[in-house]
């Protein structure tokens, strides 16, 4: 399991950093502890007795890549849902309550089924049937205590209280005083073993906004929706993680039951805990209430893979908006031998003023106010885009942000990296793994993160290694195979000037 | 910040995860005391309810608090040991900032904090810092704000005494480098012209505007004209009037000695002279009128709803009392408007509400929600219930104890880290807050009482003081409003930049300038043909869009126009004169908004037969900048300067002008529109286009086909005046 000879490199490299300091990697690494729970948890351990707070992160190997088709959106709807309360947390009455919500949904089923039909379809029958729906709506919604799992958590001083979901993934976190360990263990463990789906409907309606907030009223998010649907045929990042509108208007309650049955079961998932705890109590604790949560197998991991690109595809979109340019390469998933080899370029490419895109576009060409590249884009746990970007300064076209970044990646292609620039990279990396050991939230979603994707949080350090051992032979080699025309989609995003200056009468 | 990061547009709209909450900011220990039910429990040592589980003691924690120095020169220095990782980190707050700028050079400050770092120092170039920085994963940025500018940096302990050096150097001796001046003003009229591409940038100018008066600092938006005249100087002299150790508040924290650390930055600083002492900065506060106020944005199917007034300055005895209101009324997932509005209404995703506090100056009391199109008027009714509630009724005390439990067992949070215990302290320091603030904060916050909470709520939140702005697809919800009160339009139109043409290119006369236009009158029949045009009356045949528009136009030189469009949905006046300037359609009358009149004005100030008319004017410049091809014939191009009405001439080998370009004002930024001018008719011995075509890039706006035309008709004064509106 433990492979020692893959960051003993590490060690010295840190230790070549380390002037003198008691702390290193050696001892941080001695204090990360690992264990699989017998229901398949996978737990995660990190002393940091700096103050005495705690920090935690889980995470579930679904999102909304495991949408079920006419349903997008419903892992971040699960996500919603987890703030809800659970059987004895957010009611007056479990019973009274559980029985009304069976209601709703059969009158839900119901409106829903009459609402698709399309023939023969009845909008006085339809009428009818949402009023009872709402109606059963209203009687189930009289046992709720609104709010009370997220107040539970902000009156025992818990900040960044939130949860994130992305394409890949579902995420949540936030940090508490270390006196409420056990407190949190029973609202984090309830949280997963006795979800209550109440007040679903309002809550998709808050997901709608959220939809018209990210997407649908903002320029560069409607752009970003039609460039991933035309960069993507086949596997379900083609899809925006947020959901189709129609979708959001269709999916039930039941649907997102289903998918947390499915979904969230210990084997997949992983949960990270960092700051001033005692090691083996807060084992104890932990066993004792998550233990509870009852296994069940690792859910299919099969999706509809990736078709690879045989020519080039473009989206245009004309909006009353200034301009804005993205485009993307096909390139396979994250656990690809070549995944630090895409790091280096983007950190040539794009970290800081030095970067080979703000050095060309910005500072030489004057024709930008921002560019970069980077992978993953939506996500990475399949086939995915790394994408380039620029934001074209005042008069300047997005296809001039093609050309130039363009000329940019063609160089990169020919002459590859210089010794400096790698150099560069690789002292950047160890700075920045460096960087980020400083904070309980940013470790606690490095472990779980890095124990989720590569089954072993060492990956967060043994990545450093593999950076270093990059070439200049790598960059290119992998540049001249991803960079070309045939594997790309574009997306431009141009000023629609009528209607700018219509909207101006 | 004035303008937004244009890194941080981008990073939003390619961050593709979904959250829960947009924001939730919370601020401790103590235990809490509900009373635990008994309950049977199914699993040993398990709890089958929250309220079973026991709340142990938090051992005693003290931050460590950072030492200060004062050195002689006046320079305050905090200094914190942090041996966690070998790591050193540093920043400096300078005193004097963006609310002390002057109006005309808005956006200064801001291009000082770009270019301090970007600009080198006289012994090295940014460029050439960039490299040495990014070779040791280092960082020196600096930056400007609203009250000081500030200069940081971070870095491997190893690297400290080279990063040092560096960050010493920028702060006494930098260079200002003309060309990323030049880089940051490009910058920056880049930002002015996407300000209004997203909803929520819309909506956060204009919250300031209303709130604090648009001639206040804290409102005030760097402007293409403002931008335009900050130069190096005013780099320099900002520098050295700000940037001395005597205005400076230094804080260190990392893996060092702080007795030898002050050692070396004694050294360092030790000899660098004192300044003169900042003045205060002097802020106009004037807020706008309560009401209602749109910003139409066509393009979206959510509004933006902003309620805002003025709040207090922290300094404030009542500022405990409110952050407990603001907790209970709009902050985190138990508050208020987050329960109402979006967990029982289903109206948003985001809302909050809150009494804002500043340092030094009242912040803004601002309640947001954003809600789909159909359900705007619902989203202000909402929040003013919600205004009504928190004024009527003390908060209950659950609630009130809710409130203080969340505040009170977060407080550690505040100083779970020596960096935040220092940034803490710098700005209490800059501010002149004690240095035990944070425990003050806590002692108030334990002694509110729900009473208390009213008498705040009574005394800082007024319904018919707040100014409702909603940015948002009016013709959609406009009607709605209207039966909240009377509604007024913003218009957000952003200024053209006056000064773009003539700082690119010399201003003045050119002798080919002079030749080409002298040139031009020839062709046109001689300068007593061009002279002899008081009126003209053109009928135009306009395409657009697959429709035919009909004008009937009538002009009086120099400043004088009337055009009667006919289109398919009815007949249409426009009129522009000195006086007046109006559409009128029907029955209906309304004023061209200031941004569409001042265009329209200077369209006809551009009028080349007005602009000959002028050659000798001392108003009126000519400048050529080069010849360009426009399709076979070679053009020469003139910029043309009439009395402030700027455009571009290409005149033809011939003499005829070719082509016209100019700039308009738009929503989404300045335009450059051409005009192309061909079928070249001789009227009376006049030479005149008979066909226009407005080009937009590649994009064509409209032809247009000159039908019949009239030198100097008797025209009607009566066509320039206003009609009274009949309701």
């Amino acid at each position: 399991m433990i492979r020692l000879k893959a960051y003993l490199p590490l060690l010295v490299l840190f230790c070549a950093l380390q002037t003198g300091s008691a702390q290193d990697l050696a001892s941080f690494e001695k204090r990360v502890q690992v264990k699989t729970l017998p229901n398949g948890l996978t737990v995660l351990l990190l002393q940091r007795p700096q103050a005495p707070v705690f920090s935690f992160f889980t995470v579930v190997d679904a999102g909304d890549a495991q949408d079920p088709t006419g349903k997008t959106g419903l892992a971040h709807m699960m996500e919603h849902m987890a703030f809800k309360g659970t059987n004895n947390i957010g009611t007056t009455d479990i019973t009274a309550e559980t029985a009304a919500l069976v209601k709703v949904e059969q009158a839900y089923a119901d409106y829903d089924r009459e609402n698709n039909r399309v023939v023969n379809h009845d909008e006085k029958k339809v009428a009818e049937l949402k009023a009872a729906w709402e109606k059963a709506r209203q009687d189930a919604d009289q046992y709720v205590v609104k709010n009370e799992f997220g107040e539970i958590i902000e009156r025992n001083g818990g900040v960044g209280l939130n949860a994130s979901t992305g394409l890949d993934s579902t995420q949540y976190f936030y940090s508490l005083p270390a006196n409420r360990l056990e407190l949190w263990a029973y609202l984090e463990s309830e949280r997963f073993l006795h979800p209550v789906m109440r007040e679903f409907y309002k809550e998709r309606d808050v997901v709608m906004e959220e939809r018209r907030m990210r997407t649908d009223s903002t320029p560069t998010g409607r752009l970003v929706e039609q460039f991933l649907s035309a960069a993507y045929d086949g596997s379900p990042y083609h899809r925006p993680g947020i959901g189709y509108m129609s979708d959001l208007q269709h999916f039930s309650a039941t649907d997102a039951a289903n998918f947390f049955k499915t979904y969230y079961v210990p084997s997949n998932m992983a949960l990270a805990v960092v700051g001033d705890l005692d090691a083996d109590k807060t084992f104890a604790v932990i066993e004792r209430y998550f233990g509870r949560i009852p296994s069940g197998p690792k859910p299919e991991e099969y999706i509809t893979a990736q078709t690879k690109q045989n020519s080039e595809r473009t989206v245009l979109l004309r909006d009353p908006s200034q301009p804005f340019y993205v485009e993307g390469y096909q390139r396979p998933n994250f656990r690809d031998k070549d995944d630090p080899v895409y790091s280096v370029i983007s950190s040539v490419m794009s970290d800081g003023r030095t970067s080979r895109l703000y050095r060309t576009l910005v500072r030489d060409k004057k024709i930008a106010v921002a560019a970069a590249g980077f992978s993953g884009f939506p996500g990475d746990k399949y086939r995915n885009l790394y994408a380039f970007y620029a934001v074209p300064s005042q008069d300047h076209t997005a296809t001039e942000m093609a050309t130039a970044i363009h000329e940019v990646v063609e160089k990169l292609k020919s002459d590859g990296v210089t010794p400096d620039e790698l150099k560069m990279v690789k002292t950047r990396s160890k700075a920045s793994l460096l960087r980020s050991l400083a904070n309980n939230q940013g470790l606690a979603i490095n472990l779980a993160e890095n124990q989720m994707k590569y089954g072993d949080w060492r990956e967060l350090f043994r990545r450093i290694d593999k950076i270093d051992a990059v070439t200049n032979e790598d960059v290119k080699r992998v540049a001249n195979e991803v960079f070309v025309e045939t594997n790309r989609t574009v997306g431009i995003l141009e000023t629609n000037k009528s209607t700018a200056k219509g909207a101006q009468q | 910040m004035k303008t937004k990061s244009l890194i941080a547009v981008v990073s939003t709209a390619l961050l593709l995860g979904s959250m829960y909450a947009q924001e939730a900011t919370r601020n401790d220990a103590t235990k809490h005391e509900t009373a635990p039910k008994p309950a049977p429990t199914t699993t040993p040592g398990v709890a089958t309810n929250w309220k079973q589980i026991g709340i142990p003691t938090l051992p005693p924690f003290k931050p460590q608090e950072p030492r200060r120095v004062v050195f002689p020169n006046g320079m305050v220095v905090f200094l914190t040991e942090n041996h966690e990782l070998p790591l050193i980190s540093g920043s400096a707050m300078v005193r004097g900032g963006a609310a002390s700028e002057p109006a005309n050079k808005t956006g200064l400050v801001e291009l000082y904090g770009a270019t301090w770092r970007t600009g080198g120092t006289t012994k090295l170039s940014g460029d050439q810092l960039d490299d040495y920085l990014e070779a040791r994963a280092a960082k020196v940025e600096t930056g400007g704000g609203e009250e000081n500018t500030s200069i940081s940096f971070n870095c491997l302990k190893a690297d400290f005494n080279d990063v040092l050096g560096i960050f010493v150097d920028l702060l006494r001796n930098p260079a200002f480098r003309e060309d990323k001046l030049a880089l940051a003003k490009k910058q920056m009229n880049s930002s002015i012209s996407r300000r209004n591409d997203e909803t929520e940038d819309i909506a956060s100018m204009q919250q300031d505007i209303l709130g604090y008066g648009k001639k206040s600092a804290y409102a005030l938006v760097p402007e293409y004209a403002t931008v335009a005249t900050v130069t190096h100087e005013d780099m320099l002299q900002w520098h050295k009037q700000h940037t001395t150790p005597n205005n400076i508040i230094f804080g260190i924290v990392g893996d060092f000695d702080s007795k030898q650390m002050e050692a070396t930055l004694r050294k360092a600083f030790g000899d660098w002279p004192k300044g003169e002492k900042v003045p205060d900065a002097k802020v106009v506060v004037e807020p706008e009128k309560p009401g209602i106020y749109i910003v139409d944005k066509t393009d979206v199917n959510q509004s933006e709803i902003r309620m805002i007034s003025l709040g207090i300055v922290r300094k404030n005895p009542d500022y405990y009392a409110l952050q407990v209101m603001n907790e209970i009324f709009g902050g985190g997932f138990s508050s208020r408007l987050f329960s109402n509005l979006r967990t029982k209404a289903g109206l948003a995703y985001s809302v909050s509400g809150a009494v804002g506090s500043g340092w030094d100056h009242q912040g803004l009391t601002v309640l947001e929600i954003g809600t789909k199109t159909e359900t705007t008027t619902e989203a202000i009714k909402g929040l003013w219930e919600q205004v009504d509630l928190l004024k009527k009724e003390a908060p209950t005390e659950l609630e009130l104890k809710r409130a203080k439990d969340a505040i009170l067992n977060s407080f550690i949070f505040n100083f779970d880290t020596p960096a935040k215990v220092l940034r803490e302290q710098q700005t209490y320091e800059f501010y002149g807050y004690p240095r035990d603030f944070l425990e003050q904060y806590r002692s108030g916050v334990e002694k509110v009482t729900a009473a208390d909470v009213l008498r705040v709520a009574n005394k800082y939140v007024h319904k018919e003081d707040l100014k409702v702005l909603v940015v948002g697809n009016a013709s959609e919800f406009g009607k709605q409003l209207s039966s909240l009160g009377s509604v007024t339009p913003i218009d957000i139109t952003i200024p053209t930049p006056e000064a773009k043409a003539s700082s690119t290119k010399a201003p003045g006369n050119t002798a080919d300038g002079k030749a080409a236009i002298a040139k031009f009158v020839e062709a046109l029949g001689g300068a007593n043909k061009v002279n002899a045009v008081k009126t003209l009356h053109q009928m135009v045949s306009l395409q657009q869009q697959g429709m035919e528009i009909k004008i009937d136009q009538s002009i009086v030189y120099p400043d004088k126009q009337m055009q009667k469009m006919t289109t398919p949905q009815g007949e249409m006046t426009r009129v522009v004169t000195p006086s007046a300037a109006f559409i009128a359609m029907g029955a209906q009358v309304r004023d061209l908004p200031p941004s569409r009149r001042s265009f329209e004005t200077a369209s006809l100030k551009r009028d080349f037969l007005n602009v000959l008319q002028h050659t000798n004017d001392s108003k009126y410049t000519f400048s050529a900048s080069g010849k360009e091809k426009i399709g076979e014939a070679e053009a020469t191009v003139v910029d043309v300067d009439a009395d402030g009405a700027k455009s571009q001439w290409w005149i033809g080998p011939d003499g005829k002008l070719l082509q016209e370009a100019f700039s308009e004002a738009g929503e989404a930024g300045p335009t450059t529109l051409t005009m192309k001018y061909s079928d070249w008719k001789s009227f009376e011995g006049l030479q005149y286009p008979t066909k226009f075509e407005m080009v937009n890039g590649e994009q064509s706006m409209g032809k247009m086909t000159l039908t019949s035309m009239e030198i100097n008709p008797t025209v009607d004064p009566k066509l320039f005046e206003r009609p009274t509106q009949a309701q």
